[in-house]
């Protein structure tokens, strides 16, 4: 047993050393740092860079790596993104967080290089030394293990305690204006922090490799693991993080005692431990109303946040323009032409990527109602997708149902299941319910995804084309067709008394409130079209395939869709169009024109496009559509204008001065 | 001051004996207060004197300790802040809650929804209501309101476009869209200036007159209570110390010691 608990003490120290950045940074910044586990990939990979590839020693590696590399990965990471995003909303912080744990991965292998076997060393000497602690042997890794927790701990208790340095750390957790005006610069504190969570991540990337390996799928599994012992620290508290993260480490060594290593239990069983814990943590903390976002500084801080400006694109008054002559119906119809147009004149393997990307462009529809609509980062949408495929997939092939009423039964059975997570999660906070849709979208995958009969191989469950649109033209005019009438039905909620209910919720729950609106209803009535037409876009996707091909649902992968649709436009709905269309347009290009080293660059595109939206939260559409107004506005401008001596025809007459 | 007061009626709102207790802390100490029919009714009082904290239990969004509140005669001391909105109780707020991406027009025209046709809701998403033209009757109801409250000029303008003394005017727009029979204001002029203060003023005057509505509100503007309220309720330390008109108010002697000291020095009062 001792050695059981040994094991899971050693991986539990990694899981406190993740969970402890991810606290501190989140404490002191305001920022979750989902990017966490491309951070400690990056940093883990230049070790093994340093150590294996140019044979320097395991001291000179680690000290480069960890004291000079991490170091400055953080205080770039903090200029570049970080330090524009504090006073952001969570939906952003979270979704530009989200972009750079896209981006950096690729990014690093276009440096360094992909590896092909991602088995890397550890911090102990090679062969690993063994010793015998109670008659249970302990290796070399485990005690550096044990070791980096100790460090960590000491240096950090002692830093945060009893230096100044700590003592400006906890007055910026308590208001970063305040800090400023008693002359401290928060800049610099901030820097710091970042530098030093740079530094944990890596050291805890560095630890875990030799067992979980060095690839970016596994350090994002050590980082979810984390997300249990934070959530059930509320985010805050360091000490629980570390103590809860610790246990996770030793129940799961533990649980490895009685169930067969190699049994399909063991497989699902394991992994699933740390996704049920941060579900069980979640549910307590809700019931006992403690699940809401932080609030970030005082009163001050408040009042300079940016979040205001998060949608300022420009607004005309276009009651009086009719529907036809108004730009975003224009450019959506521009852009839908071009893509109907297209499968007409190019030929069949270009046709089937346009293809693929109209049927993504339906499931990223639900991403528009969620994050565009709702403000809602829920990270299950693929998870959705992927259910949604899966049982059309069985309903078609061992119930003969016809693969078009499959798919629309299939996410009509999916949609309750997006309606309960919606209710579960009504009284928790925004950060919150994106850990829970990523965590929901893990269990999933660990426990349905890959389960023999529906992994079958990699190949996954057969969903063939009805015979009439077999070939990729007449398939890709059929996911049009649903593309265009779910487009509308969006379009439709969005200006209906629904989509104004939805977006009251959104802005102010109180308000909502005071005028007799039920929030559990209102998200359910956005939750439940979000879910059902993911559903059917997982559907369209896996008929596209001819298979549900499990491995592109994995949440992951849904990371990815989520970062390309925001660099576009979250809000608008040819957005989703364009976004599914690139998905799967620009890697083809640059498979096929471009050196195959450059093969992961549309990746690290939309994670950068992604990261954008820390500064431009409409995305590249409603840019282009703001450039337009103003062009047009410009030419306007040119002729005469209306009686001026008319005071009320201004249209920008308002009451007050005084700004809100 | 509203003419039409009749303070024969029974009350609209009644608050009796409201104890609210945070800890060890009493924040409201055995608070009693009435809002008639078709009045203005103040309440007042000096920082921590518990103001918003009974705002809080009267709006719905705190339960208090002890003590009852009834609407029209219904006890709804432990009834949800929306079961009191669909009840004829609105509210505003000091910070105004309003919904960012939504036009002036859409709040309004949201709020009448909810009033007039709520389960459009439901409906709407599947009945493509969304995408047609709105009702004759919706549309003259939400164009009276915006008019009566001077919000043409800005009805179709974003709300993170507009100022506060807009964003106010905005609130009490939408809480009189859902037809409400009392509507809580929470520090209505704060952030205003004098001007401005004056045309709110006006405008919750006519409010008044033109609907059949309540109006009790918080204030810190004593001038701008005095001015407007039937009947006054003072504050202090969780305790009310004084209710009556404001003349009444005026010359409280303990509204006076909770203002400026308990020793009011006639060089003091000339200044008050």
């Amino acid at each position: 047993m001792l050695s059981y608990v040994l094991v899971g003490l050693s991986l539990g120290a990694i899981y406190a050393i993740a969970a402890g950045s991810l606290v501190i940074t989140y404490v002191a910044s305001g920022i979750f740092n989902l990017s966490f586990a491309a951070m400690a990939y990056t940093v883990a990979r230049c070790y093994y860079f340093l150590n294996t590839e140019q044979g320097w020693g395991i001291l000179a590696s680690a000290v480069v790596s960890l004291g000079v590399f991490a170091p400055l990965l953080g205080i770039v990471l903090y200029a570049v993104l970080f330090r524009h995003l504090r006073l952001r909303s969570t939906p952003v912080k979270l979704v530009a967080t989200i972009g750079l744990s896209v981006a950096l991965p690729p990014l690093v292998n276009l440096i360094f290089g992909t590896l092909t076997n991602p088995t890397a060393p550890g911090l102990a000497p090679r062969p690993l030394g063994v010793i015998t602690v109670f008659d249970t042997a302990v290796n070399g890794d485990q005690i550096a293990t044990y070791l980096g927790l100790v460090v960590v701990l000491v240096a950090g208790i002692g830093l945060l305690r009893f230096t100044s340095v700590g003592l400006k750390v906890r007055a910026l957790v308590d208001s970063e204006a305040m800090t400023a005006l008693n002359g401290i610069s928060p800049g610099r504190v901030s820097v710091g922090v970042w530098a030093a969570s740079s530094v944990l991540a890596g050291l805890a990337g560095i630890l875990v490799a030799p067992t979980a390996g060095l690839s970016a799928e596994a350090m994002t599994g050590l980082m979810a693991t984390a997300f249990a012992a934070v959530v059930a620290a509320r985010l805050r508290h360091l000490g629980v993080a570390i103590g809860v993260a610790l246990m996770i480490g030793v129940v799961t060594g533990v649980v490895q005692k009685f169930v067969n290593a190699d049994s399909d239990v063991a497989a699902k069983l394991v992994p699933g431990v740390p996704f049920v814990l941060m579900l069980l943590f979640l549910i307590y903390h809700a019931f006992r109303g403690q699940a809401g976002d932080l609030v970030s500084g005082g009163g001050l801080d408040r009042s300079i946040s940016t979040q205001a400006d998060e949608n300022s694109t420009t607004t005309r008054d276009l009651t009086a323009v009719p529907v036809w002559r108004q730009p975003g119906v224009i450019a959506a119809a521009v852009v839908f032409v071009v893509v109907a147009i297209a499968p007409l004149g190019l030929d069949e393997y270009w046709t089937a990527r346009v293809t693929a990307g109209i049927c993504l462009a339906i499931a990223m529809l639900s991403y528009t109602l969620l994050v565009g609509e709702g403000g809602m980062v829920w990270l299950s949408q693929i998870t959705f997708a992927g259910l949604g495929a899966i049982i059309a997939a069985e309903l078609a092939t061992d119930h003969g149902l016809p693969a078009l009423l499959a798919i629309v039964v299939a996410a009509l059975l999916v949609t309750p299941v997006g309606v309960l997570i919606g209710i579960l999660t009504i009284r928790l906070g925004d950060l919150y319910v994106a850990l829970v849709t990523l965590s929901f979208g893990l269990l999933v995958t660990t426990l349905v995804f890959t389960t023999d009969s529906i992994a079958n191989y990699g190949m996954g469950v057969a969903l063939l084309r009805p015979d009439v649109v077999s070939d990729s033209t007449s398939f890709a005019y059929l996911a049009l067709v649903v593309f265009a009438v779910t487009a509308i039905l969006v379009a439709n909620l969005r200006r209906s008394t629904t989509g104004l209910a939805i977006s009251a919720v959104r802005w102010s729950e109180n308000g909502a409130r005071t005028i007799g609106l039920s929030i559990a209803t209102v998200k359910i009535l956005l939750t439940a079209p979000a879910t059902f037409v993911a559903a059917v876009g997982g559907g369209f996707l896996a008929m596209n395939f001819g298979s549900t091909l499990p491995d592109s649902f994995s949440p992951f992968h849904g990371l990815v869709w989520l970062a390309v649709l925001v660099t576009v436009g979250s809000r608008s709905i040819v957005a989703a169009l364009v976004a599914g269309v690139l998905f799967y347009l620009m890697p083809a290009v640059f498979d096929n024109y471009l050196p195959s080293d450059l093969a992961e660059v549309p990746t690290i595109l939309f994670g950068l496009g992604a990261i954008m939206v820390a500064r431009n939260p409409e995305g590249v559409i409603a840019q282009f559509g703001d450039a337009a107004t103003g062009v047009v506005e410009r030419l306007r401008r040119s002729a005469p204008p209306p009686d001026a001596a008319d005071p009320d025809s201004s249209p920008n007459k308002v009451i007050g001065g005084t700004s809100a | 001051m509203s003419a039409t007061t009749d303070v024969s009626l029974p009350a609209r709102l009644s608050a009796r004996d409201v104890t609210m207790r945070f800890g060890g802390l009493v924040a409201l100490d055995n608070v009693s207060i009435d809002v008639p029919p078709r009045s203005v009714v103040g309440l007042v009082g000096p920082n921590g004197a518990g103001k918003s904290t009974l705002f809080g239990v009267l709006s719905g969004l705190l339960t208090p300790s002890a003590g009852t509140v009834t609407l029209d005669g219904t006890d709804i001391t432990r009834t949800s802040a929306r079961a009191r909105a669909r009840r004829g109780m609105a509210r505003t707020f000091q910070h105004p809650e309003l919904f960012t991406t939504l036009t002036v027009r859409e709040h309004v025209v949201l709020a009448d929804r909810v009033r007039h046709s709520g389960a459009r809701l439901w409906t709407d998403a599947i009945t493509g209501r969304g995408l047609r033209r709105p009702p004759a009757d919706e549309t003259a109801r939400v164009d009276s309101l915006i008019d009566a409250l001077g919000l043409g000029p800005i009805a179709h303008r974003r709300i993170g476009d507009l100022p506060l003394g807009s964003c106010r005017l905005v609130e009490v727009a939408r809480a009189l869209a859902v037809r409400p029979r009392l509507v809580l204001l929470d520090e209505p002029s704060s952030g205003l200036d004098v001007t401005e203060t004056a045309e709110l003023a006006d405008v919750l005057q006519q409010v008044v007159a033109t609907h059949d509505v309540s109006l009790l509100f918080v204030e810190h503007d004593v001038e701008l209570v005095l001015r407007i309220c039937d009947s006054v309720h003072v504050l202090d330390f969780g305790v009310k110390i004084a209710a009556g008109t404001p003349d009444q108010i005026r010359e409280d002697p303990a509204v006076r010691a909770a203002y400026l000291g308990a020793d009011v020095t006639p060089a003091q009062e000339a200044q008050s």
